[in-house]
C-alpha cells in the first residue's frame, strides 16, 4: 500500500443552465457572477477519491484557476471529500488561452507534489481539450487521455483508454496525468456531513506572483491566441420525419441502405 | 451593519444543490409511477437518508445532522422543486422527529431516532379523528391504564403513510383536566402492526406515494415506556410538533410552486404559436410574474418561521402565516403553469396536473386555511374568537 496524493484540475464555469454571453471585444465567455464546478470534473474528483481510498491513504487536492477568488465550485468538490484546494485568482489572468492556463495550473500542481493528476478530457465551456496534455508536457510527465477506467498498482497507473473502435490498455509510470471521460465512475453527491466538513477545509488562494510566474507570459498579455470574430453556428437541416404506418422498420432499413451502413 | 442578512451561506446553497441533484435523479416520473402503481418512494427516501438529508434536523448523537428545522425545510423544498414532493417529511422528521428530540427520554431517543435518521424506519403521526378535526380538545381515542401498561381504543383517520411506517405516534386522551374541563392528552409510540390495530386504506384523489388510512384501535396494548413526554403532557408536546409540520408543509408547497413556475417559464419561452414565444404576451407573462412574487413572499415567511423555531422563539404566528401563504401561492402558481401549457397542462407527461391533488390537499391540511385565518384574526389583530 502506497499513500496516493492526487491532484484534480477543477474548472469553475458559469452555470450552463443559465443564459450565457460573450465579453464584447475579446469574444471570451463572460464570467461575472457565481461560477459552479464543471460537471465533467465531478468524474475526476470521484475517481481521485476512490483511488486515494483504495491506496489506503493520501489525499485529494483540487487545483483551479478562476476570477474573483471564486470558490463555489471548489466547495462542491470539497464537500464530495477532497481534502484541500489551491485557487489561482489574479486579474492578470483575464484573457488567458489554453496554454497560459496550463502554465498556471502546472506551476500550482507542482507545489502539491502529486503522484497522479486527473483532469476532464475537456471543459464544458471552452471545449479546447488541450489544457491537460499541455500541463503534463510543462511538468515533463507522461499523459494518458480519454480514460474509461483507471487503476493504480504500486507505482504504475493502468488505464483503459476509450477509442472509436473500443479501448486501448495503457500503463504508465507515476507520476502521470490522466484525463477521464464521463463514464469512468459515477460521481457521488455531497452528503450533509461532507457539506459541513467542507466549511473548514483549506483553500489556498494564490496570485501569479505567488507562483513565481512572469505576468507577461500568462493572461491576455501572454496569449498566443486571439478570437477575432464570432459567428452563429449554421443551423442544421431538419431532416426527414417518418410517420410509422406499419412500414416504419422497412423504411428505416431502406434509409440505412442508402447510407451503405447495412 | 445592523439588520438582516438574506444571503444563504455556502453550506446552505450546497445543501440545496445536493438535495436537488439526488431528488432530480429520481424525478417526477418516478414519483408519479410509484403513486399510480401503489409503490413506495423507498429508494428515494433511502438515497436521501444515506446522504444525511432525511435526519438533518435530528440530534447528532442519534445519527442526525444536528441542524434545525430551517435545514429540514430546505430538504423538503428542494425535493418538491425537483418534482418529488414527499408528505413523509411532514410527519416523520418534522412532527415525530422534533417531538422525540425535544420530549423523549434519552432511552426513547436512542431507540427511536437513529432509525429515523438513517432512513431504516419512518414514523407516522395520528391525531385527526372523525369527530375531532381541528379541535384537539375533543379527541376521543383513549389510553387507559391496564396491567402495568395502557390500552388504546378509538378511531383515527386521514393518517398518512401508515403502510410504510414502522411506528405511529398516536395522540390519545388519558384523563380530564378538572380546572378547564378539557381532556388531558398523552402521546404513545405504537407499532403499525400492533395486535388490535386495524389499518384501512382511505382512498383520496391525490397522486402521492404516501397513502391515507383510517386506524381502528381495539384494546391495543402499549408499554409505559412508549409514552413520550409523560402522561398528560400531550397538549404541550403536541403543539410543539405542529409548527414544524406547518413549516415543512409550506416548504413542500414552495418547492412545488418553483417546480411549476420553472416548467411554465421554460414552456412560455419555447412554445411559439404566432411567431413569437407565448411568454411574450403579457396575458401569460403577468399572471406568472404575479405567481412568482407570491411564491417568493411565501418562501421568505417560511424561512422566518423556521428561524424563529430554531431560535427557540414563538414560531406559531409565522408558521401559520407561512403555511397559509405557501398554500395560496402554490394554488396560483400551479394553476397558471397549467394555463400556460394550454391543453398540455392536463397531460400526464407534462407533470403538472399530477400535482393538483397534493397542492389542494395542503390548502386544507394539516390545518385548514380558515383555522389559520382564525388564528391571525385573534392573535395578530386581537379580534374576538368566533368559536
Amino acid at each position: 500500500m502506497f499513500p496516493m496524493n492526487v491532484v484534480v484540475c477543477v474548472k469553475q464555469i458559469p452555470d450552463p443552465a443559465a443564459p450565457q454571453s460573450l465579453e464584447p471585444g475579446t469574444h471570451t465567455l463572460a464570467r461575472s457572477g457565481k461560477l459552479i464546478m464543471d460537471d465533467s470534473d465531478a468524474y475526476g474528483v470521484e475517481m481521485a477519491l476512490q483511488l486515494a481510498d483504495a491506496a489506503g491513504g493520501g489525499e485529494v487536492t483540487l487545483v483551479s484557476m478562476a476570477p474573483g477568488g471564486e470558490t463555489s465550485g471548489l466547495r462542491t468538490a470539497l464537500a464530495m471529500g477532497a481534502a484541500k484546494a489551491i485557487l489561482i485568482s489574479d486579474d492578470a489572468l483575464k484573457g488567458s488561452d489554453a496554454l497560459g492556463t496550463a502554465k498556471v495550473l502546472a506551476a500550482a500542481i507542482k507545489r502539491a507534489e502529486p503522484d497522479l493528476i486527473i483532469a476532464a478530457t475537456e471543459s464544458s465551456d471552452g471545449y479546447t481539450g488541450t489544457t491537460p496534455v499541455q500541463v503534463a508536457e510543462l511538468l515533463g510527465l507522461p499523459s494518458v487521455t480519454f480514460a474509461k477506467s483507471v487503476t493504480v498498482d504500486g507505482q504504475t497507473v493502468k488505464v483503459e483508454r476509450q477509442t472509436e473502435s473500443g479501448f486501448d490498455e495503457v500503463t504508465s509510470p507515476l507520476p502521470a496525468l490522466v484525463t477521464v471521460t464521463a463514464g469512468v465512475v459515477e460521481p457521488r453527491y455531497p452528503s450533509f456531513k461532507g457539506i459541513m466538513a467542507a466549511k473548514s477545509k483549506p483553500v489556498d488562494t494564490l496570485t501569479v506572483a505567488d507562483l513565481g510566474l512572469d505576468a507577461s507570459t500568462v493572461g491576455a498579455a501572454g496569449a498566443g491566441q486571439e478570437i477575432t470574430d464570432v459567428a452563429e453556428a449554421e443551423s442544421r437541416s431538419s431532416g426527414e420525419i417518418v410517420v410509422d404506418e406499419g412500414d416504419g422498420a422497412a423504411r428505416i432499413v431502406a434509409f440505412l441502405e442508402t447510407l451503405k451502413v447495412i | 451593519m445592523v439588520g438582516f442578512n438574506f444571503s444563504e451561506s455556502p453550506e446552505r446553497q450546497l445543501l440545496r444543490e445536493s438535495v436537488h441533484a439526488v431528488a432530480a435523479s429520481f424525478g417526477h416520473e418516478y414519483y408519479v409511477e410509484k403513486a399510480t402503481s401503489g409503490g413506495k418512494s423507498d429508494e428515494l427516501w433511502k438515497a436521501l437518508a444515506t446522504q444525511g438529508f432525511v435526519g438533518v434536523n435530528l440530534p447528532e448523537e442519534y445519527g442526525g445532522g444536528g441542524m434545525g428545522l430551517a435545514e429540514l425545510a430546505v430538504v423538503a423544498e428542494e425535493c418538491a422543486a425537483a418534482g418529488v414532493p414527499l408528505l413523509l417529511f411532514l410527519v416523520s422528521p418534522a412532527i415525530c422527529g422534533e417531538i422525540l428530540s425535544r420530549f423523549a427520554t434519552p432511552e426513547q431517543c436512542a431507540q427511536w431516532l437513529p432509525p429515523l435518521a438513517n432512513g431504516e424506519a419512518k414514523m407516522a403521526f395520528a391525531i385527526t379523528e372523525p369527530d375531532a378535526g381541528s379541535n384537539s380538545h375533543r379527541i376521543s381515542t383513549t389510553a387507559v391504564p391496564s396491567e402495568g401498561g395502557y390500552r388504546i381504543n378509538g378511531t383515527k383517520y386521514y393518517i398518512s403513510g401508515v403502510d410504510e411506517a414502522a411506528q405511529i405516534l398516536v395522540v390519545t386522551r388519558t384523563g380530564l383536566d378538572e380546572a378547564t374541563g378539557r381532556a388531558t392528552l398523552s402521546l404513545f409510540v405504537v407499532d403499525s402492526d400492533a395486535p388490535g390495530l386495524e389499518v384501512v386504506p382511505l382512498p383520496v384523489e391525490i397522486r402521492a406515494p404516501e397513502k391515507q388510512f383510517t386506524l381502528f384501535f381495539d384494546d391495543v396494548a402499549v408499554d409505559p415506556s412508549r409514552c413520550i413526554g409523560g402522561e398528560g403532557a400531550g397538549l404541550r408536546t403536541l403543539f410543539f410538533g405542529l409548527n414544524p409540520e406547518r413549516v415543512v408543509s409550506a416548504a413542500v408547497l414552495n418547492g412545488v410552486s418553483r417546480y411549476a413556475l420553472d416548467k411554465a417559464a421554460r414552456y412560455a419561452n419555447e412554445r411559439q404559436v404566432w411567431g413569437v414565444p407565448i411568454g411574450t404576451h403579457q396575458g401569460l407573462a403577468h399572471p406568472l410574474a404575479e405567481a412568482a412574487i407570491a411564491v417568493e413572499l411565501a418562501r421568505l415567511m417560511c424561512d422566518k418561521a423556521a428561524w424563529l423555531f430554531d431560535e427557540g422563539q414563538d414560531a406559531a404566528e409565522a408558521s401559520n402565516m407561512a403555511k397559509f401563504a405557501a398554500a395560496d401561492a402554490a394554488g396560483i402558481a400551479l394553476d397558471r403553469a397549467i394555463e400556460t401549457h394550454g391543453g398540455n397542462g392536463m397531460a400526464t407527461e407534462y407533470g403538472l396536473a399530477t400535482l393538483w391533488g397534493i397542492v389542494r390537499l395542503l390548502k386544507v391540511a394539516p390545518v385548514s386555511r380558515e383555522m389559520l385565518l382564525n388564528f391571525v384574526a385573534q392573535r395578530t389583530l386581537g379580534l374576538p374568537r368566533s368559536y
